[in-house]
């Protein structure tokens, strides 16, 4: 009976190492201070998480099938530079397109998502169609988005300065908030349950599955591997640039060299969150408690005024052992 | 009256004939078995049918009707389905969506994006009841099940395909026996609605108990179809093996020597492996290991070479007991290790027959400021093709590029290199044309002449009995017996190898 | 096959405006140019202001990416003397690095003007067709430091605990960085220098970012609420995302105010001042900067030694131009629009 329950307990520390973790800094934290322990600290965390939840949730879908996209971050820049350069104020002086009229903000929203997916779904036909390993089709997507989008971004009149004097209703979607709730935490939510339902409720979403689980077994049932390749890759380039619009709104400007790494973030959450990389495996929860843990990190180590270079040192620690912990559910010795 | 025709099939392989003319015919409704010693078609058969190999000659027919089978979604289509020895599963995905993957059914028409997960559940659970499957619920995650669970899940959806025909090999390897006898009431359940089973089995007495009638093959060819009730296992045998040596082995005598390698009661963690082996080689000595397929064999020496777990047993080497973690551990006692899987375990196809070579003794080139010494890996490799006479363009010919027994005799020379004094070789001659063979067989004997110490497991019979001292046969992980090679025949190396099957 | 002429038909299309910039006609004084890396804010005003300068002559300047490696800014020289430029600008990705360029430099016989990051005076020795063009950075963080000062002198209800001592929070750029690490250490040397008494309720980098800045603000205000009453920035980036997280945070209404400064005068910063929630920036002068660096390379290219006077810009100690920073407020901010 007693080994029954160190058994158990065991088994319940593997399960929950993540938030077991989680836990345990909170905990610190608040022993160095304890105003972390604040509703408006919860509020910083979600409002920082949003964006990074949607461009995660963006990333699982193509880790899902064992993949990675590392062009992911140089879309963020992307999709932030052209919703920007179409929503300025008209009484901004240094306005990158200084004669465009006022144009309905979902506009320049809706390009700067399909950009987006256009080249999440180009990526997914090279995977499939032309056998390319995702780690080196993204690999060439993110230099080539990046130069697009310096060459866009470095344009006269605008000639590389960082774009600002975005209009208020652009930015309210990104810094706003109706009550107490901020509006890019609303965003967030509803994404994540429409990516809920997708991958849980919909042929599509258990064909993403299926073809990461086991593509043979997937082929062999006659699922169509490159339609649900290209199509999951889309989703990944939608809500990644979706990710990038909300960025731009949130900080109130942009620049090309926005979003640069946060591919590496947006991985790291994935798998601290549970997503197996080795594909098949994967919660849209999961990769929300990884995002979160690691906002909290981030916040919680400048809060208690931890000296940035120790900040990467307690980061890399932290995701090799919370990940090293995981993993063992997963891998057995033959 | 015939549910499935195979007439006249043929197939190649380069330097095989894999198939020569063989038929196979079942009726609806029957357990049919295919039998036949390993290598004997069974298989390649099998994969023809299943759209897997396309015939090279020879005519199918479904329901009387002739047909072409050029890919799996065809044969499913047509109603045939096949449980492979290695599931078509995904692991972190509940039974119901193993069940219908491609095909789940949807709300609101076929054309709709969201999946009808009530309806699924439903057609799963029914699905599962009328197979008697009550201890699998459709939620159930794939990876939480055991493998005989797996199993009736892959049945259950072949079953949902409204299979005519399904292909089982050897579905009950992995099962234990009140596992098997549940395998055999699907089975029967199967047989009322008219699907036939094409069963693949080497356990006779799964065999005569479970099917209709049996197809026996041997060597690429048709030896005939039988109703099972007329059949012994006595009968099955000498039908499988019933033919002469026609493979020639070098001549010598062995000089056996003392003790070099000893293993006792070698016991593995997985209770479905290998149990209380012991065994022992004299210098001089070529040990043969027989059994079938399953029999644990690979798994007991790859214990010994380290690298697979034991939690009981003890290992001596020249009389003194000795602890061996790893093939490191190996290496230095003296062992070498050609395994099975020449492709994945052996060869590193992309570097050149040279490197290949000097890599298990890579140490040995290393001079005094840690740099390897060309001059002297370049002379050890040509002497090694010299000798052996391996039949390479050059030293520096990827070897991914030479013949099956070429690449073998270089696996042969890598760990000659180390100068072992014990050779663990498992399946040598698989895959290999006859004369490579013979020029294999020959270096044995030549390293036994020199006092090294030979292990063989193989799962040919006549090279087991040419080649070999004494014989340890296998079964089902223990030793069934040690019969000395030249007092002893095929069909009581079979019966021993059967022993504890069933 | 028919695919594949329309891919490389569809290549070439989109190509050819690949050489705009670096396509050189024959007759024209060629001078090499490598940024250090090319998604720098400010190195791509003192870019295009070399450019523009150069427009307005006979010259051709060939500009690079070094990528922020070293290594990769050693090749593009290499190539740059292979293609027999006339004279070099270079923005080192280390500034420890340059006396390996020099000693190319020299061997060629091809005159350097090094810019925005000063190489060790050992190596400025070396030769004596090596100049330097920049800003002393301990300059801006003087002036950044300055307006703290001036504002916190003006105005009493700055210190909002009225303790006497200025709190304040301070979001650097890339640790280790001369920038990052000399406006720090100059702006809060202004402050004692003008005797005030500061006490740093907290430090963190935001490497530049806006997003990081906003993020490193927050986690800020929550951990020190109502204490901070004043945030540095080391550069505008940093300043902006900080103001947003301030707003978040119930600033800028309600006369509730804090002061933000930044460094580089951009046009977001600009606005920022124009709207009253940034307090005050340093222009780094890029248009000066990159004009300087191209007179001065004009007129090495032509084999002419370079005057004050002919390149309309001081040299000092023979080899230097200083372009001053400026400060810029909410009074003067107009002029740099």
């Amino acid at each position: 009976m007693e080994m029954l329950n160190a058994k158990k307990v065991k088994q319940f520390v593997m399960d929950k190492a993540i938030f077991l973790v989680l836990l345990l800094l909170v905990v610190v934290i608040a022993i160095i201070n304890p105003r972390i322990l604040r509703l408006q600290v919860l509020r910083d965390i979600l409002m920082m998480s949003s964006t990074k939840i949607i461009m995660a949730l963006g990333m699982m879908f193509v880790i899902l099938t064992g993949g990675v996209d590392l062009g992911g971050g140089r879309l963020v820049g992307m999709a932030a530079v052209i919703s920007a350069s179409m929503l300025q104020t008209a009484d901004y002086v240094r306005r990158f397109y200084p004669d465009l009229g006022q144009v309905p903000v979902i506009l320049p929203i809706l390009l700067a998502v399909a950009v987006g997916t256009l080249f999440g779904m180009m990526n997914g036909l090279i995977v499939a169609k032309f056998k390319v390993p995702a780690f080196i089709a993204t690999l060439s997507s993110m230099l080539i988005i990046y130069g697009i989008n310096s060459i866009y971004f470095n344009m006269p009149p605008n000639n590389s300065q960082p774009i600002g004097g975005l209009r208020a209703d652009f930015t309210f979607l990104g810094s706003g908030s109706v009550g107490f709730v901020p509006v890019i935490v609303v965003f967030a939510g509803i994404v994540s349950i429409i990516v809920w339902f997708v991958l849980n409720k919909t042929v599509f979403g258990k064909n993403v599955y299926a073809v990461g689980g086991n593509p043979e077994a997937a082929a062999v049932s006659g699922i169509n591997i490159t339609k649900t390749l290209v199509g999951l890759f889309g989703v990944c380039g939608f809500l990644i640039s979706l990710s990038g619009v909300l960025e731009a709104a949130r900080t109130g400007g942009a620049t090309n060299n926005y979003g640069n790494g946060y591919e590496l973030d947006a991985i790291a959450s994935c798998v601290v969150g549970g997503v197996s990389t080795t594909g098949g495996v994967g919660t849209v929860s999961g990769v929300i408690a990884g995002v979160i843990i690691f906002s909290f990190i981030n916040y919680g180590l400048t809060f208690i005024g931890v000296n940035p270079y120790w900040q990467n040192i307690i980061k890399g620690v932290i995701i090799v052992s919370a990940v090293s912990f995981d993993i063992r559910k997963y891998v057995q010795k033959k | 009256m015939y549910v499935l025709e195979m007439d006249h099939v043929s197939k190649s392989f380069p330097g095989v004939k894999a198939l020569d003319d063989v038929t196979l015919k079942v009726r609806p409704g029957t357990v049919h078995a295919l039998m036949g010693e390993n290598g004997a078609g069974k298989s390649t058969l099998m994969k023809c049918l299943f759209g897997l190999y396309s015939m090279d000659e020879g005519q199918i027919s479904f329901n009387g009707q002739p047909v072409n089978i050029n890919s799996v979604k065809e044969a499913l289509a047509l109603g045939i389905s096949m449980i492979h020895q290695e599931l078509h599963l995904i692991p972190y995905r509940s039974v119901m969506e193993n069940i219908w993957l491609g095909r789940y059914p949807r709300i609101g028409g076929s054309k709709s994006p969201v999946v009808d997960h009530k309806t699924m559940y439903e057609m799963t659970a029914s699905l599962l009841k009328e197979l008697n499957l009550n201890t699998i619920q459709p939620t159930d995650l794939l990876r939480t099940l055991s493998v005989s669970k797996a199993q009736s899940v892959e049945i259950a959806k072949a079953v949902s395909y409204e299979s005519k025909i399904i292909i089982m090999d050897e579905p009950s390897s992995s099962l234990t026996e009140n596992e098997v006898e549940h395998l055999f009431t699907i089975i029967r359940s199967l047989k009322a609605r008219g699907v036939a089973i094409i069963y693949i089995s080497h356990k006779m007495e799964e065999i005569l108990k479970i099917s209709d009638e049996v197809t026996i093959m041997r060597d690429g060819k048709y030896v005939g179809t039988w109703p099972a009730n007329e059949l012994t296992t006595a009968t099955i045998i000498k039908r499988m093996v019933g033919r002469d040596l026609t493979h020639r082995f070098p001549s010598g005598e062995s000089t056996i020597g003392g003790e070099l390698l000893r293993i006792e009661q070698y016991t593995s963690p997985n209770p479905r492996s290998f149990k209380d082996v012991s065994l022992t080689l004299h210098k001089g000595e070529i040990l043969g290991i027989g059994g079938l397929v399953g029999a644990q064999r690979t798994e007991v020496m790859e214990a010994v070479f380290g690298l697979r777990l034991h939690s009981q047993g003890k290992l001596f080497v020249n009389g003194k007991e000795v602890v061996c973690n790893n093939a490191y551990d190996a290496k230095r006692l003296g062992m070498a290790l050609l395994t099975e899987e020449r492709r994945a375990t052996g060869i590193f196809p992309v570097l050149s027959v040279q490197e290949n070579l000097v890599i298990a003794n890579i140490n040995a080139y290393r001079n005094k400021n840690g740099l390897l010494n060309a001059a002297k890996m370049a002379a050890d490799t040509k002497k090694s093709i010299k000798e052996l006479d391996i039949k390479t363009p050059s030293a520096r010919t990827l070897i991914k590029s030479l013949s099956g027994g070429n690449q073998q005799k270089v696996l042969f020379a890598r760990w000659l290199l180390t100068v072992p004094d014990i050779l663990i070789l498992d399946e040598p001659t698989r895959g290999i044309d006859v004369g490579a063979k013979f020029e294999i067989y020959v270096i044995m004997r030549e390293l036994a002449a020199q006092g090294k110490g030979v292990i063989m497991i193989s799962s040919e019979m006549p090279e087991l009995l040419g080649m070999t001292d004494r014989i340890v046969v296998m079964s089902e992980g223990r030793v069934a017996g040690v019969v000395a090679s030249k007092e002893t025949n095929q069909e009581a190396i079979m019966e021993l190898a059967t022993k504890y099957v069933g | 096959m028919k695919k594949i002429t329309a891919v490389v038909c569809l290549a070439l299309a989109l190509a050819t405006p690949m050489f705009a910039q670096g396509q050189s006609d024959s007759k024209a004084i060629e001078i090499g140019c490598a940024i250090y890396k090319f998604d720098d804010t400010f190195m791509t005003g003192v870019r295009n202001a070399i450019v523009a300068a150069a427009a307005e002559t006979d010259a051709k300047v060939e500009v690079v990416d070094s990528m922020n490696i070293q290594a990769t800014q050693n090749e593009k020289v290499d190539l740059f003397i292979t293609k027999g430029m006339k004279a070099m600008q270079i923005n080192p990705v280390d500034r420890t690095a340059a006396g390996v360029i020099i000693d190319k430099a020299k061997k060629a016989n091809i005159p350097v003007v090094f810019f925005n990051r000063e190489p060790l005076a050992e190596d400025m020795a070396k030769w004596d067709k090596i100049y330097y063009v920049g800003a002393r950075a301990e300059e801006s963080g003087t002036m950044s430091g300055q307006i703290i000062a001036d504002y916190w002198k003006a105005n009493k209800s700055m210190d909002k605990n009225g303790d006497g001592v200025l709190q304040y929070v301070m979001l650097k750029g890339e640790p280790g960085h001369q920038d990052a690490e000399l406006r720090t250490e100059y702006s809060i040397k202004n402050l004692q220098d003008n005797g005030i008494k500061v006490q740093k309720l907290a430090e963190d980098t935001g490497m530049w970012d806006r997003v990081k800045g906003q993020e490193k603000m927050a986690a800020f205000i929550a951990s020190q609420g109502d204490k901070i009453e004043a945030v540095f920035a080391n550069n505008d980036d940093m300043a902006l995302g900080a103001i947003e997280a301030l707003k978040a945070a119930g600033y800028f209404k309600d006369g509730k105010f804090m002061p933000v400064v930044g460094v580089d005068a951009t046009a977001p910063a600009l606005q920022a001042l124009e709207e009253g929630t940034l307090l005050g920036t340093v222009l780094n002068d890029a248009v000066n900067q990159g004009r300087a660096t191209f007179m001065l390379s004009y007129d090495l290219a032509r084999g002419i030694k370079p005057t004050s006077d002919s390149i309309g810009y001081k040299i000092t100690d023979g080899k230097y131009v200083w372009v001053p920073y400026q400060k810029v407020t909410k009074e003067n901010y107009k002029q740099f629009k």
